[in-house]
């Protein structure tokens, strides 16, 4: 319909239809932002400019106006009078073509483009604020474009069928975008991951939708109602305008200020000529970029500086909200579009919105029976979620949009609605109070009604369907993310979703299946695994009858660990999907001396955090995955669940082993990502606290983690920070304690030299202390020493005036919140002997027991059962530091990055 | 309307020559044979030609009830397909409704 001349702004127009995936850099205008310039030239000449801005994802439709001020006609700067002119005909002409589109010749495009051009030479400073945003000389270019882009605006609107009449005055931003919004169907709006209380507000409202309508719908009001306002023929428009026109006037007079208080003098100058026919841009105000479009030519209020000007867009503000109760369901919808649109990363406007008592309103709305309706209303509230400002958050809580945005997905099976509402959830997810509120009133309902259908889960699978995979949708990422979130939230938080039914179940089915389709990167896994890591965190205290499983010292398992475990058969364990029944039996039969839990059914629900099963998941995971986010939150799961005193971890740290998971861990040292560094080292130090893992990490990583200590010297070292740093140190000194043969293998690896530079100049702290502590406990091995000396050093290098007494290793450098105390550590530094005598232990275990084991592993492939319990234990660090504590969970709170998906296509099978 | 479909074999398999859409885990706006676009049945959305189905009088935008007796309106779309694909059955026999059946039907019974 409009002009092909402009392929590009047709492309874009079109794009909302498709529903464009990304849209979150609304503010980047993923396609070129097409300004509309309308240029509306009066019959006293004056000619406006209008410039909307449109742009998919803008976030602000911005009508500018520019008003070609005076130009001769008004006397004003009439130096290009003369050419103005010229292009005031044209314009006028256009004008009264349909609709006084003007854009729909291309050479209204010129004419503008001339017109431009010479207003810009004509006006001098005094206008240039005003104008020259507006119009940009570069612009021009973009003017044929923008011209038919412009078209396509408008025709656009005429998609609202329903003229109301156009009562509503105006201020128009108003149409302009609810109109627009309305073709555009789904909003997408982008949501933004509520990490930090991200918020999608981007609503689309520069969508055009491409509808192809002919000129005259433009005649159709849009806007609150108001559709036929602006694009009605220019006779409406007249209308409109004188009546607006002395109002409009009043856009001064409202206070609205104009930026430049020249073009304020200049509209009311016109003013007096506009009756004739435009109302003087003026006249609408606000509109809102659309509105200009939509007003092609009607008017071309210098809306832009005004809507720059807040105090502008106030009395809007109340009227669009007064709009959300009218009658007409549709002046509802195009309302809500509109606040949606204005909601835009505008973090005033959704104060005010607050404020003027609007969330409970559109809240009410959810309830709507009608699609366009609560489709539009969860638009608004999305963008309105979305932001630092979390006090709209609460109100979206205290109106009961909680359970309401709850009701509303069981009932709709729409699927932008579902987005929308998991995407508020989301965002509303990300602040701490409302954490339990969503936990309360949604949980099961999201995991049935998003996460299971989803994930490919089937909780009663027949017997002859294969399992299915999950789908990755846009409902399932947001919903996942919220739930992320909400895991984060402490522990009564983590009992609620263990206790979820399905929801481990299909978590896990879904990561498996990604795993599975090797499609490991995207946003969904990382919020599952998110999950999942948050979940397993302090399994061994929180899960109903944990402390069955505790076990005593650990020492104890080293005595009797060895030749029975040999025995064990761990078929049972890791056979099966951890969906269906396990072979329990032999598990119990096997694992009866570990003590482990007798099983008459297939584990489910959160059992399955920690069945050994999900060490070969995590463990593909952070072989395939290439996002930083998810690689750390496996290896944090990883982490988590070998923490702990008790049998399931015991087993898992033996089943990392096993299933050879210690050299991915490894390799993973080398990544660029502090965080996944970072986890990696305290999920390879809780590994550790089994024996051989210990002597195993200890050979073939102690390279790599010397690799990533600072080294001044080292050109290639690696930029980590602190408390990376300090997690690496406090490996290092997890694994050379009670372990000489370790400690050895950190002198040859050059280690020493770094550790001594640490503790004598790091400005960290933390570093410095931990750093000391290694190196005592290297000094106290008594038998190393000679070594050491040789090397060129001596007794002072290891006793740092900072470390703390022998005693003290507790903490090795880190702040608390690390609370691990190392019994093991204690008894070696304790006395000398100590090493010596860890020595001996080691030296049984030492080579041989390497080789034993690795070739039993070798045999029985996943099967080898032994598990040398470790001495000493240590708590499980969830985070690194307490600090980090929260972030890591509140990581959850990513921010979604924009989401609009395609929508899934439907699936067809051939039979 | 009941239809008889005898399979036909190719290769190794038996095939029907038509493809399905919807399912209980579909999404049903994208439906674009279904009246009620909440309707999560499954549709016959492409018949090939000279195929089996066609020739047994099967049309796209069918709306499949019963697949030799196993009811297809509250089932998933992988359950819908198995149940069309079993390896012993040679034939399948479907219930089926469509538009144009519907009408008839309504009109009968305005009447």
């Amino acid at each position: 319909e409009q002009s092909p001349s402009n392929q590009t702004s047709i492309a874009m127009m079109q794009e909302p239809q498709e529903m464009v995936e990304e849209t979150v850099t609304v503010e980047e205008d993923p396609g070129t932002p097409t300004s509309h310039v309308s240029i509306v030239t009066s019959e006293d000449g004056t000619t406006r400019r209008t410039e909307t801005k449109v742009t998919k994802m803008v976030k602000t439709v911005t009508t500018r106006t520019v008003r070609q001020v005076p130009l001769g006609p008004d006397g004003l700067p009439a130096m290009d009078g003369s050419s103005p002119m010229g292009s005031y005909t044209d314009s006028i002409d256009r004008r009264y073509l349909k609709n006084g589109e003007r854009f729909i010749t291309p050479q209204a495009s010129s004419t503008l483009t001339r017109s431009y051009n010479s207003y810009n030479d004509s006006y001098p400073e005094s206008h240039e604020g005003q104008y020259r945003p507006y119009i940009g000389h570069d612009g021009y270019g973009d003017l044929s474009d923008n011209y038919g882009s412009l078209s396509r605006g408008v025709n656009y609107r005429p998609r609202y069928a329903y003229v109301p009449g156009g009562t509503y005055r105006p201020d128009d931003g108003s149409f302009t975008l609810p109109s627009r919004r309305e073709n555009y169907g789904p909003v997408a709006q982008p949501q933004v991951p509520v990490g930090s209380s991200v918020d999608l507000n981007r609503s689309q409202p520069e969508r055009f939708q491409p509808e192809p309508y002919g000129l005259e719908d433009d005649n159709r009001s849009l806007g609150v109602d108001d559709e036929g306002y602006e694009l009605d023929p220019d006779y409406s428009t007249v209308n409109r305008r004188t009546s607006a026109g002395v109002p409009e006037r009043g856009r001064p007079r409202k206070g609205r200020g104009y930026d430049d208080p020249i073009e304020t003098e200049m509209v009311e100058e016109r003013i007096p000529y506009l009756h004739g026919g435009y109302a003087a841009p003026l006249a609408q105000p606000e509109r809102g970029s659309m509105a200009s479009i939509d007003r092609l030519g009607k008017r071309s209020p210098s809306i832009d500086s005004i809507r720059k000007d807040p105090r502008w867009r106030d009395p809007d503000l109340p009227e669009v909200i007064a709009m959300l109760s009218h009658p007409i369901d549709p002046v509802k919808s195009n309302a809500a579009a509109y606040l949606q649109h204005l909601c835009y990363e505008n973090d005033k406007i959704k104060k005010d919105v607050r404020h003027l008592k609007g969330i409970p309103i559109l809240v009410g709305l959810l309830d709507h029976p009608k699609p366009e309706v609560h489709r539009k209303a969860c638009g608004a509230l999305r963008n309105i979620s979305y932001g630092k400002d979390n006090e709209n958050k609460v109100a979206i809580k205290n109106c009961d949009g909680i359970p309401a945005l709850i009701r509303l997905l069981r009932k709709t099976n729409d699927m932008e609605v579902r987005e929308l509402i998991t995407g508020t959830l989301w965002n509303l997810s990300s602040y701490e109070p409302l954490k339990m509120v969503i936990i309360n009133h949604g949980l099961q309902t999201l995991t049935n009604e998003v996460i299971i259908p989803h994930s490919g889960w089937e909780s009663e699978p027949n017997e002859d369907s294969k399992p299915r995979d999950a789908e990755w949708t846009t409902v399932f990422k947001n919903t996942s993310g919220c739930l992320r979130n909400v895991s984060s939230d402490g522990a009564e938080a983590r009992r609620r979703l263990r206790e979820c039914d399905g929801l481990v179940d299909a978590l896990l089915h879904a990561l498996q299946s990604a795993v599975g389709k090797k499609d490991t990167d995207n946003k969904s896994v990382e919020n599952c695994v998110c999950i999942m890591r948050n979940l397993s965190y302090h399994v061994h205290k929180e899960v109903p009858g944990a402390d069955k499983y505790q076990e005593l010292d650990a020492g104890q398992t080293m005595g009797t660990g060895g030749s029975q475990k040999k025995k064990k058969d761990d078929a049972g364990c890791f056979g099966g999907k951890k969906a269906k029944g396990k072979k329990n039996g032999d598990l119990d039969r096997n694992f009866d001396t570990l003590d482990l839990p007798k099983r008459s059914e297939a584990a489910k629900g959160f059992e399955l955090l920690y069945q050994p099963d999900v060490v070969r998941l995590y463990l593909s995971i952070l072989t395939e995955s290439q996002n930083f986010n998810t690689l750390e939150a496996a290896a944090g799961a990883l982490q988590n669940l070998s923490a702990g005193n008790w049998t399931w971890s015991t087993y898992i740290r033996a089943t990392v082993r096993k299933e050879r998971g210690l050299p991915v861990l490894v390799e993973l040292l080398q990544s660029d990502s502090d965080k996944v560094v970072r986890a990696v080292s305290i999920a390879l130090r809780n590994l550790s606290m089994d024996r051989r893992n210990k002597d195993l990490i200890g050979s073939y990583a102690m390279g790599e983690l010397v690799r990533n200590l600072p080294s001044r010297q080292q050109r290639s070292a690696k930029n980590l920070e602190e408390d990376t740093v300090v997690a690496v140190l406090n490996t290092i000194h997890e694994i050379i304690t009670d372990s000489s043969e370790n400690a050895r293998s950190l002198i040859q690896t050059q280690g020493i030299q770094k550790l001594v530079a640490i503790s004598k100049s790091s400005q960290s702290p933390r570093e410095t202390k931990a750093a000391s502590h290694i190196l005592q406990m290297i000094w106290s091995y008594k038998e190393l020493r000679n070594a050491l000396q040789k090397d060129g050093w001596n007794k002072s290098h290891f006793q740092s005036v900072s470390a703390a007494p022998k005693g003290s290793k507790g903490t090795a450098g880190r702040s608390g919140y690390d609370d691990s105390t190392l019994p093991l550590v204690d008894k070696s530094q304790d006395n000398e002997k100590s090493g010596s005598r860890d020595m001996i232990p080691m030296d049984e275990l030492g080579p041989d027991g390497y080789s034993t084991i690795d070739h039993r592993d070798k045999e029985r492939k996943y099967k080898a059962s032994d598990n040398t319990g470790d001495a000493s234990e240590k708590e499980p660090l969830k985070n690194d530091t307490n600090r980090k504590n929260i972030n890591r969970s509140n990581r959850a709170s990513v921010n979604l990055v924009d989401a609009r998906d395609i929508k899934p296509q439907p699936v067809d099978s051939w039979v | 309307q009941k239809i008889e479909i005898h399979k036909l074999r190719q290769g190794d398999n038996l095939i029907l020559g038509f493809s399905i859409g919807g399912g209980i885990d579909q999404d049903p706006t994208q439906n674009p044979f279904s009246e009620d676009k909440t309707d999560k049945g499954i549709y016959v959305t492409k018949v090939t030609q000279g195929g089996p189905a066609e020739v047994a009088g099967l049309q796209t935008g069918d709306k499949i009830m019963q697949v030799n007796g196993w009811d297809m309106t509250m089932v998933t779309h992988d359950q819908a397909r198995k149940r069309l694909t079993k390896r012993n059955e040679e034939v399948v026999r479907l219930l089926v409704t469509r538009q144009s059946l519907q009408k008839a039907v309504q009109q009968s019974m305005m009447s």
